[in-house]
């Protein structure tokens, strides 16, 4: 115990001299660190003042940014409540072509100016119209209104509008993959199915793509010179309609697409038969498509064809006649490039009245799209013909076509 | 044959919800945010160029029979996708629907244009609609995903909020890795093919210097080749970027500039290297830096 008291004694004896001569540097050191201390703090408080003032300038520019937006904002909430905006998409296509025919001369043919309309018009449903104006008419050749929420995979359509008739006959000619409208669908189905009246789609749950369609019209055909479009009639005189359509991939590149169609008009004028007498429509459509899904900008091939039957029954004191005039047309088209592609056209057509006489054409072309929306196409036609119907539709004929289209232009499924 | 064709309408797909995307980086985010939740199919495989997809009508019982439909937006899918709901007979799934997810929602556009006129080519009116090649933009695309279930399926928000916190968390990882990964590429110059690659090169600090079309969708003229080579040359651009398009051009410029080509791919799928939507910005990313290493 003691020798621990001594112990403790020696070194606070040791330790106070130590400590009172060491006392002035440790009090030199303090001061250093006091000052080290100062200017971190006069240090910082810049720093703060800086970043106080940083902070200030981001909330100002945060502010004024902010009140851009809402000036943005307010103009686009404007334009969107403007009655403008709530304009259809509008569309149009001018189409016109340079042609020589053997038997009829030359010509600068301005085919169609094609204003484009659509829009919704509820939830309910849509419209779309689409007005032509060509050399010597300006006619409305489709304005129509389409369900779009029916239940039971139900769509209804009315009013004016192609039919749904084969493939091609619901085309508008500048979207052909050739020139002209194949004769064969001028004459037995009369062009465009252009159609008044109403029709009912429905879409099979099968797992493949199955659509079936119903309709009823005043006339089928655009061409179409035996009924009258233009008053009442008695039942028996409209023409019905019926249609299936179906599409298989065959393979990732490699599709087929189906349909079949079938219009019976109970009772139409005939030439040069008083009777009149009943007609029926029939068509088969059929697609190939080869369209390699890493390349379709480049590559691809069309073969498409449809077979077409007019079968007019014509009631006689004698008894019954049937007239059936079966025509077609088959084409095939490959792209070579983005730009490029060619094709060949071949054309059966018979005359309705004669259908022994027919006029066969071949028709190469060659279609350079500059564009989207900008298409040059060659066409030389041979047509060998037995009918002696139109007046220049025989020998040989070239064309040079231009086709363009302005703003929106769609004319949907129907013609992918 | 007609009863027996009709007789397909009654058969049953289960319970599963039918999701129908319209690219297989919106499959591959769907599936991990519905994962047992959701039966879901992409209409394009990865290998299209995404402005002209045959408009099938394979697709439209797909459409026809989905509960819901995960789209790009920003128009990317305007040649196609509007001409098949047209016919699919499906209302719960057209623009506007609850059943409609535009997966754009909420993302910054890149190129929107000045001035709508076809001068400028085929303009894309709401501006660049490829979003989905910044990593950042693909968080955006899952939240809207998620979102969409949720807002037709409430009773499983829960779990698909859990599914999407889960994903966002792998790739927020992934943004990580290619942030350190990609830092090469800043300021590395580049052109490309068609304009679809400003949100990438924005995100990895790439420079656009020009694009081989003249504009957008309208193939080169021999003295926009020119005049891009010569640009090439000046501006020392190291790579040349090309998507589904052809190598032609690509091959060209390469050869007179000494620049690399290298093929991306601006949707997922196209391989099993990038069958989802975080090993597609990897082998994009990977192919880049594989290419500058050649430049």
């Amino acid at each position: 115990m003691n020798s621990a008291i001594l112990k403790g004694v020696f070194w606070l004896a040791a330790l106070v001299p130590v400590f009172v001569l060491w006392r002035p540097s440790l009090s030199m050191a303090q001061d250093e660190i006091i000052d080290l201390l100062k200017r971190q703090m006069a240090e910082m408080q810049a720093t703060m003042k800086k970043m106080a003032e940083r902070l200030e300038q981001l909330e100002r520019e945060r502010a004024s940014a902010n009140g851009k937006i809402a000036t943005v904002e307010q103009s686009v909430k404007t334009t969107r409540s403007a009655p403008s905006a709530l304009n259809p998409a509008i569309g149009m296509a001018i189409d016109a072509t340079a042609e020589h025919r053997a038997k009829a001369g030359g010509d600068f043919n301005f085919r169609a100016a094609e204003i484009g309309i659509s829009a919704s018009i509820d939830p309910y449903a849509r419209a779309y119209a689409f007005f032509t104006g060509s050399k010597d008419e300006f006619e409305v050749e489709e304005a129509a209104m389409v369900t779009t929420s029916l239940p039971l995979n139900l769509q209804l359509r009315g009013g004016r509008f192609f039919a749904d008739f084969g493939r091609l006959a619901k085309f508008h000619p500048h979207e052909y993959a050739f020139v002209n409208t194949p004769l064969s669908l001028e004459r037995i189905v009369g062009g465009e199915s252009k159609a008044d009246g109403v029709e009912v789609n429905y879409l099979f749950s099968t797992p493949f793509f199955l659509r079936g369609t119903i309709g009823g019209y005043n006339k089928l055909g655009a061409e179409n010179e035996r009924l009258d479009d233009t008053k009442s009639r008695a039942w028996s005189r409209f023409t019905y309609l019926g249609r299936l359509h179906s599409y298989f991939d065959l393979a990732d590149n490699h599709s087929i697409e189906l349909g079949t169609s079938l219009a019976y008009t109970p009772s139409i004028r005939i030439p040069e038969e008083p009777q009149g007498g009943s007609r029926t429509l029939t068509g088969v459509d059929v697609t190939y498509r080869y369209q390699p899904l890493g390349s379709t900008l480049y590559q691809g091939f069309t073969l498409g064809g449809e077979f077409f039957g007019n079968s007019e029954r014509v009631e006689r004191e004698s008894g019954f006649r049937r007239l059936f005039a079966p025509g077609g047309y088959v084409y095939g088209e490959a792209k070579i490039n983005r730009e490029w592609a060619a094709g060949f056209l071949y054309d059966n057509a018979p005359s309705l009245t004669s259908p022994g006489k027919k006029t066969i054409g071949y028709s190469p072309f060659l279609t350079w799209n500059l564009s989207e929306f900008n298409r040059l196409r060659f066409q030389y036609s041979y047509l060998d013909d037995q009918v002696r119907e139109e007046k220049g539709e025989r020998g040989h004929q070239f064309f040079l076509q231009w086709t363009t289209v302005l703003g929106s232009h769609t004319h949907g499924f129907r013609t992918r | 044959m007609i009863v027996v064709l009709l007789g397909f309408a009654g058969r049953s797909e289960g319970q599963s919800i039918r999701v129908i995307t319209t690219t297989p980086d919106l499959a591959d985010m769907t599936k991990q945010i519905g994962k047992e939740l959701v039966d879901v199919e992409s209409l394009t495989r990865g290998v299209e160029f995404m402005h002209a997809v045959p408009v099938k009508p394979s697709f439209v019982p797909k459409l026809n029979r989905a509960n819901l439909l995960v789209h790009m937006g920003l128009d990317m899918e305007i040649s196609w996708l509007p001409a098949l709901l047209e016919v699919a007979s499906n209302a719960k799934i057209l623009p506007g629907q609850p059943g409609n997810v535009d997966a754009s929602n909420g993302v910054s556009v890149l190129d929107v244009p000045r001035s709508l006129d076809r001068a400028e080519g085929d303009v894309h009116p709401k501006g660049n609609p490829h979003y989905n090649l910044d990593p950042l933009n693909g968080k955006i695309m899952a939240r809207n995903i998620a979102e969409g279930l949720s807002r037709n399926f409430h009773q499983h928000r829960p779990a698909l909020e859990k599914n999407l916190s889960a994903y966002l968390g792998e790739l927020d990882k992934a943004i990580a890795r290619w942030q350190t990964m990609a830092a090469p590429l800043r300021g590395v110059k580049i052109v490309t093919y068609h304009v679809e690659w400003s949100y990438f090169a924005n995100r990895f600090g790439l420079q656009q210097v020009g694009t081989i079309e003249l504009k957008p969708g309208i193939e080169p003229t021999p003295n926009h080749l020119i005049a891009l080579t010569q640009k090439m040359q000046q501006e020392k651009a190291q790579l040349i970027i090309y998507g589904p398009q052809s190598d032609r051009f690509p091959r060209q410029l390469a050869s007179q500039t000494g620049a690399s080509i290298v093929r991306l791919q601006s949707i997922a799928g196209a391989s099993p290297q990038t069958d989802t939507y975080i090993k597609f910005i990897d082998f994009n990313v990977r192919s880049l830096l594989a290419a500058l290493k050649k430049s």
